[in-house]
């Protein structure tokens, strides 16, 4: 399956570079800048060194706690968070590893200067989860990758920005291609975990448990176990 | 014939249920009397994986996930557009165009229905192991399902609907009953690996011998199966007269499904971990499938020839003397060869097994196939239609657990009702909306579509109203907690519940030749097929009872028809709209019988025109009752074995 599995955020390749001058750019507020930011070539640039790849993942993981609206815990299981520095804090190394597979998608398949803005929104010091949210729903282009990342870590699938858009007028029925990422990312999938059940053909549960409730995995005694913690607003 | 023909005592076309247990008990009998026995079966597919990983990969990686998904050949290019059979040597139908716009398409759909009325809509694998995608689930055929005519035909007045009348005469007995499958049934129980509880499985006539158990215990059931044991177990006699029982019924029990997984280790085989996956494909084998078999009757010495597709069953002087084939598994291209044998045995399920007959032309000596002097192969095509019916509970029953079903309502399966209508059981299912949601593989499966809706805006799934989120508008888009929250409560409430409906014979259900060829040149099968009025007069009870059922749950009934849907079907004058889904069960089209006239193969399933070939498999049933055939078939296979091996010409010892 795939070989990413080995990788973790200290040895990611840095962000790819068009997207880092593209949100340095922004933060400048220049829009001739960000134009010519979006021709420039992937690689090979001066700035490479100004990437920081740790505090992009963190920002990816809170941003995606805030849009998710699971804890960033249970998106990277062994972050560890300095509430003061959160952004320097370590993204942790996990034995799975999804975040370096949505990351690495979300910025080969998305518009970079949008994936920059998107972080760039979850760097914002003091916005709270809910402020997120609305920044991001303010701005349609965001809205609809934000929408994709979601859909990522929820179902291990890549539903194109741009299809979402053109599917989204209030209660349409339709059906949207949408690629699986990967066998491992479909194996986490977070919506499975959320409805209290596991991915269809991957159960790490035993005999039986489909008689009991999923809170309860222990049987009528044992305590309740949340499958997963909400995050703090 | 060529001259370097392969030679062996028995030749089997087909290694799944069937063919597997024929060649593993001729082996096992062979050995108990050490006589040196050679077994060859061919099988068009590749041949057995070392394990499942390759498997699971597919079926990880699959956009649709759907029956055939884990196993070649893809169905689809990378692209995603269905490949044109015409380029597939060895192809089968796909769920992805059994139905929606491209049933009628031989370009794009297997089976070519370019002329049927309605469509066919079971699928089939061709692979070593054959039915392996299957549920698992191994119900016994109830005794009145043998003798449908005798009981319900014969000495009734007929209905006054003509349609109705003319649907009941075809019903035929089968040339054996319940008393003398009843042993075989035991046999395949054990090596199927059946887990269930006899005194839960005494009704509608069935019963065991004394002192049976069956190899381990019952299946715990889910809580979906919980709740509607609770809803059902006090009814009015009011309630329920319109399953015209004959008696009156004022509970349903809802009972374990017996079936083919293993509730404690089992040969070598380890308890079932509720992976809701049994379609297509368990990741643990702890639901049987017949490779197990199959890899026991190779490591004793059948030999198994894969990638070769039968193309012509050759006859001299009234015996089959020998099978024509084309191996496709070479670098240079195809080959054919030849297979001769004493005893040739075709199992190659019910649309492959006619194919292969009414391809053997036998250079025009035989023009209207091999076995076919009764005009009977390929007809009385069946299924088990099914009447696929969801809804939203009041409180979460977490589905997407547990095996696909754990338990049913089995009872109703028969009554005098069946000189009026067709019978059906009740299936239960555990995966939620996956197969069903928006009605049918439209929008993809849930819980994606669910999820998609309240991510997107969208209203795929109809549960994107405000009634039912508590929201505060329809077609919400969600991020955050809000998201979580929703999803976790209406996806835990989901459930579907199916009702798989018997089909009577109808001997213009057919299967017969197209003019669209494979990409070995050979023809694929052509099928006309509808459902009757007696059929959709269950469907019509089947509706009455859901209504009851979902009333009794205080659920929220979101079943529905698309408009396009060319199974879409209206009984008598009411407005409520039917469609069915396909069971799998491809049944009927060689049917047993005493009649050489009005039969294709005799009670032991050999041919009547041609003392040594046996024609097994689901499509030998006369009629098809409302089990799931796989149990049947292999308890009739393992009694032809007996047959085989006691009329084998002079073994060598």
């Amino acid at each position: 399956m795939d070989q990413s599995r080995e990788r973790n955020t200290e040895s990611a390749e840095p962000l790819t570079q068009s997207w880092k001058i593209s949100r340095r750019a922004m933060v400048a507020g220049t829009v001739a800048t960000t134009a010519v930011a979006a021709v420039l070539p992937l690689s090979n640039l001066a700035y490479a060194q100004a990437s920081n790849p740790r505090q992009d993942m963190v920002a990816f993981l809170l941003l995606s706690e805030a849009l998710t609206g699971v804890n960033r815990q249970t998106l990277a299981p062994e972050f560890s968070a300095d509430a003061n520095e959160i952004l320097n804090s370590d993204p942790g190394i996990d034995p799975i590893n999804i975040k370096n597979t949505y990351f690495d998608w979300t910025k080969t398949h998305a518009e970079p200067s949008l994936f920059a803005k998107l972080l760039q929104t979850a760097e914002e010091k003091g916005l709270s989860q809910d402020n997120i949210i609305a920044k991001v729903n303010s701005d349609d282009d965001t809205k609809f990758l934000a929408r994709s990342i979601v859909l990522l870590w929820y179902l291990g699938s890549w539903y194109d920005p741009a299809d979402l858009k053109a599917n989204a007028s209030p209660g349409t029925r339709h059906a949207i291609s949408s690629k699986v990422v990967s066998g491992k990312a479909y194996t986490q999938g977070l919506v499975w975990q959320i409805v209290g059940a596991h991915p269809m053909g991957y159960s790490n549960l035993q005999f039986g448990h489909w008689s009991r409730d999923p809170h309860d995995l222990n049987g009528p005694n044992g305590s309740p176990l949340p499958l997963f913690s909400a995050p703090k607003s | 014939m060529a001259d370097n023909c392969i030679t062996c005592d028995v030749a089997i076309v087909g290694s799944g249920f069937a063919g597997s247990f024929i060649a593993n008990e001729l082996i096992r009998l062979s050995r108990l009397s050490r006589k040196d026995l050679k077994v060859v079966i061919l099988e068009a597919g590749p041949d057995v994986q070392p394990n499942f990983n390759a498997y699971m990969k597919s079926f990880y990686e699959a956009s649709f996930k759907v029956p055939e998904s884990p196993y070649p050949p893809a169905v689809s290019d990378s692209d995603e557009n269905i490949i044109n059979p015409r380029k597939v040597p060895a192809g089968r139908p796909s769920s992805l165009t059994v139905g929606g716009s491209s049933w009628k398409d031989p370009g794009k759909a297997y089976l070519d229905q370019s002329t049927s009325n309605r469509p066919f809509k079971s699928t089939y694998e061709r692979l070593a192991g054959g039915t392996a995608h299957w549920m698992g689930l191994t119900p016994r055929l109830v005794p009145n399902d043998f003798r449908m005519n005798t009981t319900y035909v014969k000495d009734q007045p007929p209905p006054k609907n003509k349609d109705l009348a003319k649907d009941l005469q075809s019903f035929v007995d089968w040339p054996i009953d319940y008393n003398t499958i009843e042993l075989f049934y035991e046999k395949a129980e054990a090596e199927l690996g059946v887990a269930a509880d006899v005194d839960e499985q005494r009704f509608c006539g069935i019963d065991f011998r004394d002192n049976y158990q069956y190899p381990m215990p019952k299946i715990p059931p889910s809580l979906f199966d919980q709740r509607v044991g609770q809803a059902l177990a006090h009814l009015d006699d009011g309630e329920t007269q319109f399953l015209g029982m004959g008696r009156t019924v004022t509970s349903l029990a809802v009972r374990s499904l017996p079936a083919a997984r293993n509730s404690q280790p089992y040969r070598n085989r380890r308890a079932c971990a509720g992976n809701t996956n049994c379609i297509p494909i368990c990741p643990i084998q702890a639901k049987y499938d017949p490779t197990i078999t199959l890899n026991e009757a190779t490591n004793n010495g059948a030999t198994l020839v894969h990638h070769t597709v039968a193309s012509e069953i050759l006859v001299e002087k009234g015996q089959v003397s020998g099978i024509n084939y084309i191996n496709y598994g070479h670098e240079g291209g195809p080959k054919t060869g030849c297979l001769k044998a004493k005893i040739y045995v075709v199992a190659a399920n019910g649309i492959e097994t006619p194919r292969l007959l009414l391809m053997s032309k036998n250079k025009g000596q035989t023009p209207n196939g091999v076995a076919n002097s009764s005009d009977m192969v390929g007809r009385n095509l069946m299924d088990h239609p099914q009447y696929l019916s969801w809804g939203l509970l009041p409180q979460p029953a977490y589905p997407y657990r547990g095996p696909l079903v754990t338990s049913a309502i089995g009872e109703l399966c028969d009554g005098p009702f069946r000189a009026q209508r067709a019978a059906f059981r009740v299936s239960l299912g555990n995966e939620g909306w996956t197969t069903v949601v928006g009605g049918g593989a439209q929008f993809g499966s849930d819980p994606h579509v669910t999820t998609l809706d309240f991510i997107n805006g969208m209203n795929s799934s109809g549960l994107n109203q405000k009634s039912f989120s508590g929201l505060a508008d329809d077609n919400r888009a969600l991020f955050g907690a809000d998201l979580t929250r929703t999803l976790g409560n209406l996806i835990s409430r989901q459930f579907r519940i199916a009702f798989p409906v018997e089909q009577n014979p109808d001997r213009d259900n057919r299967v017969t030749l197209s003019s669209a060829l494979d990409a070995l040149g050979l023809p694929r099968p052509k099928i006309n097929y509808d459902i009757s009025e007696y059929t959709k007069q269950g469907f019509a009870a089947a509706f009455r009872l859901k209504k009851l059922i979902f009333s009794k749950l205080g659920a929220t009934d979101f079943t529905s028809v698309p408009q396009d849907d060319p199974a879409a079907f209206n009984v008598d004058d009411t407005p409520e709209l039917f469609t069915y889904g396909g069971a799998g069960h491809v049944m009927g089209t060689y049917r047993m019988g005493d009649d050489p006239t009005k039969s294709v193969v005799d009670a032991w399933q050999r041919s009547h025109d041609h003392p040594n070939l046996y024609l097994v498999g689901s499509g030998t049933f006369p009629t098809v009752g409302t089990a799931n055939p796989t149990l049947t078939l292999s308890a009739l296979a393992l009694r032809t074995v007996e047959h085989i091996f006691k009329n084998l010409p002079s073994l060598k010892s």
